[in-house]
């Protein structure tokens, strides 16, 4: 994933469309105060300067699937883990919530679920069948929205062909309007990810923790 | 005087707690009991209702559940620990001081255990963290120090228990041949048929020595990996190489303080004055001092190279304890920790009983507040300026914080009553075949011979 | 099992364990979880419109089968049918190019709203206490129509009136239809951040009276007088995802772009250079570059054509718009306006924008016509990287006439006065389509109370709020998801556009297409609607609309395609348009414009303080603080979720001694209001701003109660010349009244990035 930090706009599209696509419960407004909310993908705001000299920016922050993932050796039933494709899985069955592995990612992107998530009816009837419902006690986090990936890949099988650069669009990406928002295969030197990722702009988040995450952050410029 | 008559009243003395009981015990279990059950009914509606109701949150996911973890194992060195150094120096005014403080370690233990139970969201599916066979070829993840934690606790317990139970073997035949009925039936079996046979005092002497080795190194590493809980994980002030030795010096002074509180204890309720000697007290607390000296360098060792070092997020958790929203708590640490101990314990005239319970309180609860203060700063302040979060305890946790200094207390007031809190036969060394289990009085500790 | 076999097994396992672990990689502990024990399911994607703002974003469906509970004939059951899972943004979509903003996500959740009217009512208790009973649609349709056939056969027609929000579609085309053939006059319309006033001048500018499409994507410079067009402002997806092409979709050159405003709004958050300015004198500022423009030569002062020449001076070289001068009435400092000036010139193409607050002073029109001429002086209009107006298709209009009336339609305002003058009700029956004015007008015009008066209310929307929980009768809409839907936008496209789409999926409840029901009223009444619908159905009508679509022949079977690409975008025929596409040529000349100074409702001794409502990211006016997933979205620059609050600069802040959460009331002539206060470095120290959309009394259960609502506290002061609602020109005085009580829900901790500075 790339991140464009310079045409991202802080509009939160990403985060509602996270929502939606991975059953992420809203917690309501009691528990949203006590930190309860669980937001997946969020979008970081720093002020800088003071009045009238201030400047903000934003920044999305999801899971980064770092390569040297430290929420992965701490978990204890391996509920996270990695995956052959370098993605940073979680297991929801298989985690007992001991929550090490939030404290152990630097990037506080993994979300414990406090309570059995719950729907005021009819509301469930938006729940996508293709992912699971977390139940309480467990941990989650962003997936790289992994049953888009799936989906994909079961379609590009079934049609007889590779997969297309850019055809994989996880739920943040699909929505981003500046298209701030780049996924795709880092293994593949020609995609527009791994283009992005070689810019002169680009950066990685807490780098000096070396957790070698795989979203590239490309800076901000200014120009007057 | 024959030698008799203080075998005799020495017997008496020690076993008569087990023998008499007053309406205090039963008011004390009772009250200790309804705290206990307090706690048991948190849990369950902790379990029932959701992790919810507790008070953490994003991102400060540890609190005081973690807290009352790593105070527990910590108090649990008083017992084992400095029982098994005492013994491997032979230093022979630990006779009485022994038993009580191994007890400590097996009840702090099975408390502490407890703790990463309660804290799992679903406590249900623990058995997930111990290896065994399943046709799903799952095992636990040997890299996390969760699963080391299961495998350091589960031995130290184990060799702690043992610890205590061999010694006890003596006592144990002591009461069954002083009492009848069920009561003897039960104690004939823990007794495991002993009858002080010349070649089972030598068992017995070899098993004891055999575990005084090999309980200092678990003891000591058990602390060095729940040190790793926190060292292992890439957060600002955790990621430090002197937790180790700082959890275990801390474990070490935490569970001295525990072990003078428990002895002032024993000594006020069970009249055991003329074994328990202000000379205990003082040794204990010269101890205690010490390690109250060398906490006070892991801290601000602790401190001045995160200070020099001057990392952003490192400086981000060192501020808000030092200067900002918990530097209450942190300088009642550094109070009760440090300038207490070393104002009480090391003023000669101030070393009295009631000094040493005083700084032992005091050391107590900075204890708990030091692993408090290295938990839940560092998580609500981790990297990323945006995701820094506080926690607010609530009753769910402070409930059960406190039903288990019930239990602890619980689990001691019942030990005592069943078993003679003080070794009955290390006391009587002189009847002993084997002098050289027990070490000689001296002229600095003259309690070998009080009861001689 | 036998302690031997057991042992055995554990050898066993524990060995294969680590095997497995052996033959793996680094981090690659375990390959427990086949891959293919993902099987996703198998969606069918179709079209839709999104319904939530007047932009008009085209939606692909995901829809999937469920289990749903229902009432199909009467019986309650569980019923297998295809429902919507997910909308994404419809890629073929000239508008939104498949994207989509947070509140179109969570338009979903408008369809399977638990607090949604699921059949018709009928009020049963007193007015507005919210009780009532259900009916049939039989019964409720007989009793709308012998209301109406009463005022018929009373020759009263002129009666009844029809309340909704402006937003162009053939809907709109259908009500306005069916009023004009039953002989009551045009719909009332009223947005609370509508534009109207800029619609007049660019009617006056460049004589068209439509809101702009921005040609951000090939613009250099874009210079934005309070436009929040990444946020709420317009066509929000279409501009910005316009916005990430200006900055980075163009290899080699990154557009700059520039916010003049005086609360820092999430576009401003993205500008290179952040231009606060004294409230109200936003078009003082633009032609304060315009005269830097003129006098230094980079651009003849004629080459803004009639933009230009309807400001007062602009022939004379504005004179009065020195930077000095400027700089003293805006607070900008001169040489700011000088270099900023000279890079707009410099860096073409260049363009000015202007949206919401600076129309929303007593003299916004004057700030809308200042702004237009900078952007006329520049050659913008018309140009690449400039401003555009999108090709609007004629209303489908069949009765003689209907068009005609469209400018006779009375205010709000206007409305609430009649109805609250002593004598006969003017309005015997009011029928009420998804709008809130009891929420989104100032208390002053006392709407509520107006409206409280009229003798039978009818209203079709989803959801009971403080409007419509005073009708008579509530006849449910089917959400867009369940209904033909269709939307013409006004902005966001350079090509002419019509989103329309069929129903995505089956209705859940027993509601009906209030087009639908108009149509079926009208064959019912006693004295037919002249003439009479040739149309049974809205789809009906909505083919004829595209069949007489005067689109080239290539596009011969728009509605065939539009049903499954979502809509028709094209080019029209010039001469089949309404207005001519680039009329930007001289018509008669209105009078000439000048600045005067904004007017505010108090004075600045009791009330120091400017009040700046402001549209919320998640709920704009606040016709969607019922949605869940909106409510609990951090807002981009506080973070906060289900919350109202103030935004306060820190220095004004520390001198009145309050803290971040602290209660402040907030005072103004109508009245006081309470909410917690958020430290904002990016707010004006005279200014406090507050976010509308909270407030609800009546609104679902995750509004009701909520918050506050800016908006009560609005003085109803007006723009001088189009009679719109002056909402920035409010003044406000504010104390600290408590502690932090809890209201105040955020979701971020950390202001700044870096550690704040110490001592
Ligand atoms: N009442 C009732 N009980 C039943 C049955 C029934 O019909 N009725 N059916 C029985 C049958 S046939 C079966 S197969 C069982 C199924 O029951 P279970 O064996 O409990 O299977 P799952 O429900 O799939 O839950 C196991 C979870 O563990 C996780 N998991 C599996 N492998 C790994 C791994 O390698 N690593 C990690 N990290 N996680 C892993 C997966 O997420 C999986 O979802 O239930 C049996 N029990
Ligand atoms: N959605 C979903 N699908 C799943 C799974 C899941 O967890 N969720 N689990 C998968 C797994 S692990 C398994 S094993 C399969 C199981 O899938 P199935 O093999 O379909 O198992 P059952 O659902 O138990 O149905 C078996 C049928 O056999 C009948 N039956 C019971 N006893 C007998 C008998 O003695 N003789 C005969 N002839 N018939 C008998 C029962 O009445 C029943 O109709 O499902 C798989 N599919
Ligand atoms: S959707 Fe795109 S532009 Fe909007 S906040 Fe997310 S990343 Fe930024
Ligand atoms: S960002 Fe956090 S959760 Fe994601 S892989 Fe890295 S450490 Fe794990
Ligand atoms: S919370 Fe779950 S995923 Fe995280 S470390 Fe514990 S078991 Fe593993
Ligand atoms: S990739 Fe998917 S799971 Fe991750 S933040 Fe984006 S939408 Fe959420
Ligand atoms: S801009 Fe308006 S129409 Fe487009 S998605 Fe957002 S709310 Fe819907
Ligand atoms: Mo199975």
């Amino acid at each position: 994933m790339a991140v464009d930090l310079d045409s991202c706009t802080g509009c939160g599209a990403c985060v509602t469309a996270c929502h939606a696509e991975n059953n992420i419960s809203t917690v309501g407004a009691e528990q949203a105060a006590i930190g309860r909310a669980k937001h997946w993908i969020r979008v970081e705001r720093y002020w800088e300067g003071d009045f009238p000299d201030v400047r903000l920016k934003f920044r999305p922050v999801m899971c980064q699937q770092c390569d040297a993932a430290p929420c992965e050796p701490v978990c204890p039933t391996y509920a996270s883990h990695h995956t052959e494709e370098g993605l940073n899985a979680q297991v929801y069955n298989r985690c007992i919530g001991t929550r090490y592995c939030a404290n152990a990612c630097p990037y506080n992107v993994r979300f414990f679920d406090f309570f059995n998530p719950s729907w005021d009816k009819p509301l469930h009837l938006q729940l996508n069948p293709d992912v699971s419902l977390r139940e309480v006690g467990v941990m989650e986090k962003c997936t790289f929205c992994v049953q888009r990936i799936k989906s994909a890949k079961t379609q590009a099988q079934a049609e007889d062909r590779e997969l297309k650069d850019g055809e994989i669009q996880p739920a943040c990406v699909q929505s981003c309007p500046p298209k701030a928002l780049v996924f795709g295969d880092l293994n593949d030197p020609e995609s527009q990810v791994s283009r992005l990722s070689r810019s002169t702009r680009g950066s990685t988040l807490l780098e000096d923790i070396g957790t070698r995450p795989k979203v590239n952050y490309l800076a901000r410029q200014t120009q007057l | 005087m024959t030698s008799a008559a203080p075998h005799q009243r020495l017997r008496d003395d020690l076993l008569r707690p087990l023998l008499e009981t007053s309406w205090r015990f039963y008011l004390l279990v009772g009250v200790l009991g309804v705290f206990v059950l307090a706690g048991l009914v948190a849990w369950a509606t902790q379990m029932w209702f959701g992790f919810g109701i507790s008070g953490i949150r994003w991102p400060v996911y540890w609190g005081f559940f973690v807290t009352n973890f790593v105070f527990w194992i910590g108090i649990s060195h008083a017992g084992t620990l400095i029982s098994a150094i005492l013994r491997l120096v032979n230093a022979g005014w630990r006779r009485p001081v022994t038993r009580c403080a191994e007890v400590i370690t097996a009840f702090s233990l099975v408390i502490g255990a407890m703790f990463p139970l309660i804290h799992l969201g679903r406590p249900w599916l623990a058995f997930w963290l111990a290896p065994y066979p399943s046709e799903r070829l799952l095992w636990p993840n040997f890299r996390s120090p969760l699963v080391w934690d299961f495998f350091a606790i589960n031995t130290y317990l184990t060799g702690s228990v043992l610890f205590l139970f061999l010694p006890m073997i003596p006592d144990f035949a002591a009461v069954r041949d002083r009492s009848s009925g069920l009561r003897r039936r039960v104690y004939r079996v823990l007794a495991l048929g002993w009858r002080g046979t010349p070649k089972q005092w030598h068992r017995l002497e070899a098993a004891m020595s055999i575990m005084a080795v090999a309980i200092v190194p678990v003891a000591v590493s058990v602390h060095t990996i729940v040190s790793f809980d926190f060292s292992m994980a890439p957060v600002p002030m955790w990621q430090s190489t002197i937790f180790g030795p700082y959890f275990v010096a801390g474990a070490i002074f935490s569970g001295i303080a525990g072990l003078i509180i428990a002895m002032a204890a024993l000594r006020k309720f069970l009249h055991l004055e003329d074994y328990l000697h202000p000379v205990h007290f003082q040794n204990l607390g010269k101890l205690m001092l010490v390690m109250a000296l060398l906490w006070g360098y892991f801290v601000f060792n602790e401190r001045l190279v995160t200070y020099y070092g001057n990392g952003p997020s490192e400086m981000a958790v060192f501020w808000r304890t030092q200067r900002e929203s918990f530097a209450p708590l942190y300088w009642t640490m550094v109070t009760c920790n440090f300038v207490l101990p070393l104002v009480i314990l090391g003023i000669t005239r101030f070393r009295t009983i009631t000094g040493c319970v005083i700084a032992s309180f005091g050391v107590v609860v900075g204890m708990w507040l030091e692993r408090f203060l290295i938990i839940v700063p560092s998580l609500g302040h981790k990297y990323l300026p945006y995701s820094y979060g506080t926690y607010r305890p609530q009753p769910v946790e402070i409930i059960i914080t406190v039903a288990t200094f019930a239990a602890m207390c619980l689990l001691y007031v019942l030990f005592a009553k069943f078993v003679p809190i003080i070794s009955i036969w290390e006391m009587r060394a002189v009847q002993h075949p084997s002098p050289a289990l027990i070490p000689p009085a001296t002229a600095e500790h003259p309690l070998g011979e009080t009861h001689a | 099992m036998d302690r031997r076999s057991f042992i055995k097994l554990t050898a066993v396992t524990g060995a294969s364990a680590t095997l497995a672990n052996c033959g793996n990689p680094e981090n690659q502990l375990i390959r427990f979880v086949p891959d293919d024990d993902l099987v996703p399911g198998v969606a069918v994607w179709k079209p839709s419109v999104c319904p939530l703002c007047s932009a008009g974003c085209g939606l692909s469906v995901r829809v999937m089968e469920a289990d749903v509970e229902t009432v199909r004939g009467g019986q309650a059951g569980v019923v297998r049918m295809g429902v919507a899972k997910k909308l994404e943004g419809n890629p073929l979509h000239p508008v939104n190019q498949g994207a989509l903003c947070a509140r179109g996500q969570a338009a979903l959740q408008v369809t399977f709203h638990p607090d949604r009217i699921t059949q018709p009512l009928k009020r049963s208790g007193s007015r507005g206490d919210g009780r009532y009973e259900a009916i049939t649609w039989d019964a409720a349709l007989a009793e709308l129509t012998s209301k109406l056939d009463a005022l018929a056969a009373a020759g009263n027609q002129r009666a009844l009136t029809f309340l909704s929000r402006r937003v162009g579609s053939q809907r709109q085309a259908l009500v306005e239809e069916f009023l004009a053939r039953f002989g009551a006059p045009p719909q009332v319309t009223f947005e609370l951040f509508g534009d109207d006033v800029l619609r007049r001048a660019n009617a006056l500018s460049f004589g068209r009276e439509q809101v702009p499409t921005v040609d951000l994507a090939r613009a250099r410079y874009v210079v934005s007088f309070g436009a929040d067009f990444l946020g709420t402002w317009n066509s929000p997806v279409a501009q910005g995802a316009a916005y990430g092409v200006m900055r980075q979709g163009r290899p080699g050159l990154r557009g700059a772009f520039v916010q003049v405003e005086s609360r820092m709004s999430q576009t401003g958050a993205n500008a290179d250079e952040w231009v606060p300015v004294t409230p109200g004198t936003e078009g003082v500022l633009a032609l304060g570059l315009a005269q830097v423009i003129v006098s230094a030569k980079l651009r003849l002062a004629s080459a803004a054509g009639r933009a230009g020449a309807l400001i007062d001076g602009w022939s004379g070289g504005l004179v009065d718009f020195t930077p000095e001068r400027v700089a003293a009435v805006t607070g900008v400092p001169a040489p700011r306006i000088e270099r900023l000036a000279r890079a707009f010139a410099g860096q073409t193409p260049s363009v000015a924008v202007i949206g919401g607050a600076p129309l929303a002073h007593t003299n916004g029109l004057f700030n809308a016509l200042a702004v237009n001429a900078l952007s006329a002086l520049v050659g913008s209009v018309g140009q690449p990287g400039g401003l555009h107006f999108t090709p609007q298709p004629p209303p489908l209009s069949m009765s003689p006439g209907a068009a005609a009336r469209a400018t006779a339609s009375p205010s709000i305002e206007k409305l609430a006065a009649d109805l609250l003058t002593p004598g006969e009700a003017p309005v015997q029956l009011l029928m009420i389509d998804g709008a809130n004015p009891v929420f989104t007008t100032p208390r002053a015009w006392k709407v509520r109370d107006a409206i409280g008066k009229v003798p039978y209310i009818v209203s079709f929307g989803h959801f009971l709020d403080e409007t419509s929980i005073l009708a008579d009768l509530i006849l449910p809409d089917h959400t867009f998801l369940e209904s033909w839907v269709d939307a013409i936008p006004e902005s966001g496209s350079l090509a002419g556009v019509l989103s329309m789409a069929p129903p995505a999926m089956r209705p859940l409840y027993q509601t009906r297409s209030t087009p639908d029901v108009l149509l079926e009223v009208g064959r019912a009444l006693a004295m037919p609607l002249a003439p009479a619908f040739a149309w049974q159905t809205y789809d009906e009508m909505l083919k004829m609309a595209f069949a007489s679509l005067p689109v080239t022949a290539a596009d011969a079977d728009a509605w065939t395609a539009a049903q499954t690409q979502g809509g028709w975008w094209g080019d029209f025929p010039a001469s089949a348009l309404v207005r001519p596409p680039t009329d930007m040529a001289p018509s008669p000349a209105a009078s000439v414009v000048a600045y005067a100074e904004p007017q505010f409702d108090s004075a600045a001794e009791d009330y120091p303080f400017h009040f700046l409502p402001y549209p919320s990211s998640a709920f704009l006016d606040g016709s969607l603080a019922h949605l869940p997933w909106l409510q609990e979205m951090p807002d981009p620059l506080t973070s906060a979720m289900w919350s109202s609050w103030i935004e306060i600069n820190p220095a004004t802040a520390e001198r009145l001694g309050i803290a971040l959460g602290d209660m402040v009331d907030v005072a103004s002539v109508q009245g006081t209001l309470r909410a917690p206060a958020v430290i904002s470095p990016g707010i004006a120290p005279d200014i406090i701003a507050m976010p509308a959309g909270q407030g609800h009394q009546t609104y679902t259960r995750y509004a009701s109660g909520r918050g506050e609502n800016p908006i009560a506290l609005l003085a109803p002061l007006t723009e001088a010349s189009t009679g719109a609602l002056a909402w920035a020109a409010t003044r406000v005085r504010i104390s600290r009244v408590g502690d932090p009580d809890g209201r105040l829900i955020l979701f971020a901790g950390g202001m700044r990035e870096e550690a704040e500075p110490r001592r």
